[in-house]
């Protein structure tokens, strides 16, 4: 199975491990993750912010490379996925004049999405050597990735389930929550700090009220988010884990040296408490 | 009390039927039951309230909303819009103010964050992709930024944690490019205006 993988800018920089488990992830399961050649930003918040028409052609360049390799595509960040599907959902208006040749008529996966296909479910738990027994998570969502639920396809989106799939099938213990879609306020830091610690606090201590030991996500804005804002002295430090990281972890005897380096909120102490690392 | 008066239809149509245009919103049909704001994260944050922004454009009230500091404070959840249950469109709506106040000669309510994606659009000509280190960077250098954060004390919080992103292998230096930028920068230049402010 080929598909086409479009990484956006945060898998170069901030989520740089998060690309890493991404491909470890996939090769594992034989499935053939070809990255477009050359693509480009989406365009992100900014670019609709400012002018919709931006919106709508950056992430356009990069639908037409996938159409001229014929594949579908999987996106791995929460906001690139949304402007994939906003893009093609404008381009199929006509409403716009776009510069690349284009159909918009690929699929675009938001990654779990992909990942929790019946198919796709079924080959994360045969390749499981050692699953995550014990390791209580709950599973963050996000704002982009599920609404609005006409451009994303994400009809659960009062109570999305594929992450929380995915970490069964890892062997984790999910818990049930009512903070998976709420907006962590990534966005905002730049200019409103007040109201990103706002937001960000607010999940956090959602999950720990919850009793869960750490967050499961998939969007590398929320995972930067959620893990920088922990500090260095706090005491109980919750981990915010890529859902691939703890894919990867399950799919292996023994963690690699370094596969959790880049995060803020250490998690060596508690995997190593589950007997996990 | 609030002496001021204002009276559905005193100022017309027009505003409200060019934004129900341009965005597909049905907006004349919000009852101003408030569950979009109810629901929005934000609104305790917000000068205008998002079901008031839809009654404003309905009074054809644009300036105040144009100047609002909601415009920009919105963080395009999609949540009030996903459970209006008279299909409103109530972020589409925020949206496309925000795209009238960034091409008007209003000066922002949130003026960092109107600079944030800015910088961000012009990071993205520049290399055709997006590198956070070179971004943030960019948008310091911008006249006003760094006394902003340094009197908040956001400044010195921010190069801590740039230091500690450096140390986890967080921050990549060096931008990597797209050779679409050629494209990029000739779309950039027909839609000038968004840029030049
Ligand atoms: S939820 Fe919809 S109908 Fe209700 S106030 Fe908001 S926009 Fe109007
Ligand atoms: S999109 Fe904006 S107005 Fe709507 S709920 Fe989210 S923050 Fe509030």
């Amino acid at each position: 199975m080929k598909i086409s993988f479009y990484p956006g800018c945060s898998l170069e920089g901030m989520a740089n491990d998060y690309a890493r488990s991404i491909v470890s992830v996939f090769s594992d399961m034989e499935i053939d993750l070809v990255e477009i050649k050359d693509w480009s930003c989406c365009g992100a918040t900014a670019a609709h912010s400012l002018s919709e028409y931006l919106s709508v052609v950056f992430p356009a360049r990069n639908l037409s490379l996938a159409e001229e390799m014929g594949l579908d595509i999987v996106s791995p960040c929460a906001n690139c996925f949304k402007r994939l599907k906003y893009s093609q959902h404008m381009i199929k208006k006509g409403l716009y004049d776009i510069p690349w040749k284009v159909q918009g008529d690929n699929t675009v996966y938001e990654i779990t999405r992909f990942l929790s296909q019946p198919e796709m479910l079924a080959r994360v738990q045969k390749r499981v050597l050692r699953p995550l027994k014990g390791l209580r998570v709950v599973s963050y969502y996000g704002c982009q990735m599920v609404r609005p639920p006409k451009i994303t396809g994400f009809f659960d989106y009062e109570n999305p389930q594929s992450l929380d799939k995915l970490a069964a099938a890892a062997g984790a213990e999910v818990i049930d929550w009512s903070y998976k879609t709420t907006c962590c306020g990534a966005g905002i830091g730049m200019g409103r700090k007040d109201i990103q610690r706002h937001l960000t606090g607010r999940i956090l201590e959602k999950a720990k009220q919850s009793g869960a030991e750490a967050v499961v996500v998939s969007c590398p804005l929320c995972q930067t988010n959620l893990d920088t804002a922990q500090s260095e002295k706090d005491e109980r430090p919750l981990p915010v884990f890529y859902i691939t990281e703890l894919i990867r972890l399950a799919f292996t005897e023994h963690a690699g040296s370094g596969w959790f380096r880049s995060h803020f909120a250490d998690p060596s102490m508690l995997l190593d408490e589950k007997g996990i690392l | 009390m609030n002496a001021e008066r204002h009276i559905i239809g005193e100022r017309g149509n027009h505003f409200l039927n060019r934004v129900e245009g341009d965005t597909g919103a049905n907006i004349s049909a919000c009852y101003q039951c408030e569950r979009c704001t109810n629901a929005c994260p934000v609104s305790i944050f917000m000068d205008i309230k998002p079901h008031q922004v839809i009654r404003y454009v309905q009074m054809g009230r644009r300036d105040e909303l144009l100047k609002s500091s909601t415009i920009w404070v919105c963080l395009s959840c999609e949540t009030c819009t996903t459970y209006c249950p008279n299909e409103v469109g109530v972020a589409e709506v925020i949206n496309h103010l925000r795209n009238l106040a960034a091409k008007s000669s209003v000066e922002p309510a949130e003026r960092p964050l109107a600079v944030f994606h800015r910088t961000f659009l012009e990071e993205l000509q520049r290399f055709g992709r997006v590198n956070e280190f070179w971004m943030i960077n960019s948008f310091n250098l911008k006249p006003g930024i760094l006394k902003e954060k340094w009197k908040s004390g956001v400044l010195k919080e921010e190069m801590l944690l740039g230091i500690r992103l450096f140390k986890k292998g967080r921050l990549h230096l060096l931008p990597s490019k797209s050779k679409g930028i050629k494209r990029i920068r000739k779309i950039m230049k027909q839609n000038e205006g968004i840029l030049d402010r």
